[in-house]
């Protein structure tokens, strides 16, 4: 019992346990916020990429290159840093806010590289069923191909959502206390390292073991069984 | 804008010192992590009883954690554990913590181009009466190793992002080396992460458009990262 308590005080970390929640809100806070947005700037990406207008297809291509070239870290930096005083609301961005823009544009990328691969597999016949019952562009991407595709696609996109969740670690950088956040606090004041970076390994832990799960829900009801 | 240029031009040693600390480190987890991912993969193709299971165990614990906490466990949380042998420098701790990160990537890389290979091949070595070591080694191997250089490719540059998160434990690559010079030219902030950034970009793109030229020439294998 005593090595137990010489190497995880657990009774410490009971203590700390609220921080460790609040860090896991912010942690899905933050994923949440950047899921969503992310998802729509991989599928204007994505519809960017495959548009016959070229300097569209460019434009999208030095955006994916860029993100996928460059860490995380450096993206992080550069959105909190590079972003001043935001016109309109005349308030500077706040930590919260550029951890999630950051994180967003990151996974916008690889997601619109996801969607892009669901919207080419779609048949060429549902493009051309659709045309002639004289759907617009719009109304083609908005009825037939998109719902096809991105369904198609649910399996992957759960998975980068994952490496997303994982990748929110690095806002702590820049001030955010999220579940990384936490593990340190709790080291830095009560010079307790296992307590803190363990317990905050074992929440990712858990997270990892729902996405895991809602990951095979979605293979097993795409594929019909 | 000449000061920048100015500032930039001078810094460039800097930035030269903190390259090469990140392209050591890259190679050095890129070798490290790919031997021992490679050791892991077989053993969960081939299946070998208990040991599979137990590295899929492996391989599940540090994909359910961001690479942030499994660096602040290998320098925090291992000197606590009491064994010498653990309190590793940040030299050697950022190498481990990337190669452990690596070695899960590069095991199911390895495993899917094992799986991917068809099985009339492994039927036709059976048929032959070639032993499983043979089978793996004059059959299957030579099939799945192409097939892993475009996706390997892809880690490559994984690590290399990786990379940018070991300034948190001082180590001196091109990230922290950033950040001493936006301490030294706080007004030259935005530049200097962007020099950062494009020092990435220069040593990553020409990897990612490799890769996808490989993919072309090899082959596309479906791994689950």
């Amino acid at each position: 019992m005593d090595w137990i308590i010489g190497f995880y005080n657990y009774r410490v970390v009971a203590t700390y346990f609220p921080a460790f929640l609040a860090g896991l809100e912010v942690t899905l806070l933050v994923s949440a916020w950047s899921l969503v947005i992310a998802l729509t700037v991989g599928t204007m990406v994505a519809l960017m990429n495959i548009s016959t207008r070229r300097w569209l297809n460019l434009l999208a291509s030095a955006y994916i290159q860029a993100i996928r070239s460059t860490p995380l870290l450096i993206q992080v930096y550069l959105v909190y840093f590079a972003v001043g005083v935001i016109p309109l609301l005349d308030r500077r961005l706040t930590e919260l806010e550029g951890g999630i823009i950051a994180l967003a544009l990151n996974a916008g990328a690889f997601m619109s590289e996801i969607i892009r691969a669901g919207i080419e597999s779609i048949a060429r016949g549902q493009v051309e069923g659709a045309q002639s019952v004289g759907m617009t562009y719009l109304q083609r991407m908005r009825h037939v191909i998109l719902p096809q595709a991105i369904a198609r696609v649910i399996p992957p996109l759960i998975g980068q959502t994952a490496v997303m969740i994982k990748d929110s670690s690095l806002v702590s950088f820049i001030g955010v206390t999220e579940l990384t956040a936490a593990g340190l606090i709790l080291m830095s004041e009560r010079l307790l390292p296992n307590e803190g970076f363990l317990t905050s390994a074992a929440l990712y832990l858990v997270i990892y073991v729902i996405m895991l799960h809602v990951s095979n829900y979605a293979q097993r009801r795409l594929s019909g069984v | 804008m000449w000061e920048v240029r100015e500032i930039l031009w001078q810094s460039t040693p800097y930035f030269l010192a903190g390259l090469w600390v990140t392209i050591k480190i890259s190679i050095l987890a890129l070798l490290f992590g790919t031997s021992f991912g490679f050791a892991v993969g077989l053993v969960r193709a081939v299946n070998v009883p208990y040991l599979a299971s137990a590295l899929g165990l492996y391989i599940h614990l540090l994909r359910a954690t961001p690479f942030l906490v499994q660096l602040y466990i290998v320098y925090f949380v291992l000197p606590a554990t009491g064994f010498a042998l653990l309190e590793l420098e940040a030299y050697p701790a950022a190498v481990i913590a990337l190669s452990i990160y690596t070695s899960t990537y590069a095991a199911e890389i390895i495993r899917a181009a094992i799986e991917a290979v068809p099985k009339g091949q492994n039927e036709a070595g059976l048929s032959v009466g070639m032993n499983l070591a043979q089978r793996m080694w004059y059959v299957i191997l030579p099939q799945a190793l192409k097939m892993t250089i475009p996706p390997m490719g892809g880690l490559y540059v994984t690590i290399i992002k990786g990379t940018s998160i070991v300034s948190v434990i001082g180590i001196s690559e091109l990230v922290r080396v950033g950040e001493n010079l936006t301490m030294r030219e706080p007004q030259f902030l935005l530049s200097i992460y962007l020099a950062v950034a494009c020092f990435y970009f220069i040593y990553c793109y020409p990897l990612l458009r490799l890769a996808k030229w490989a993919e072309g020439k090899l082959g596309h294998v479906d791994v689950s990262l």
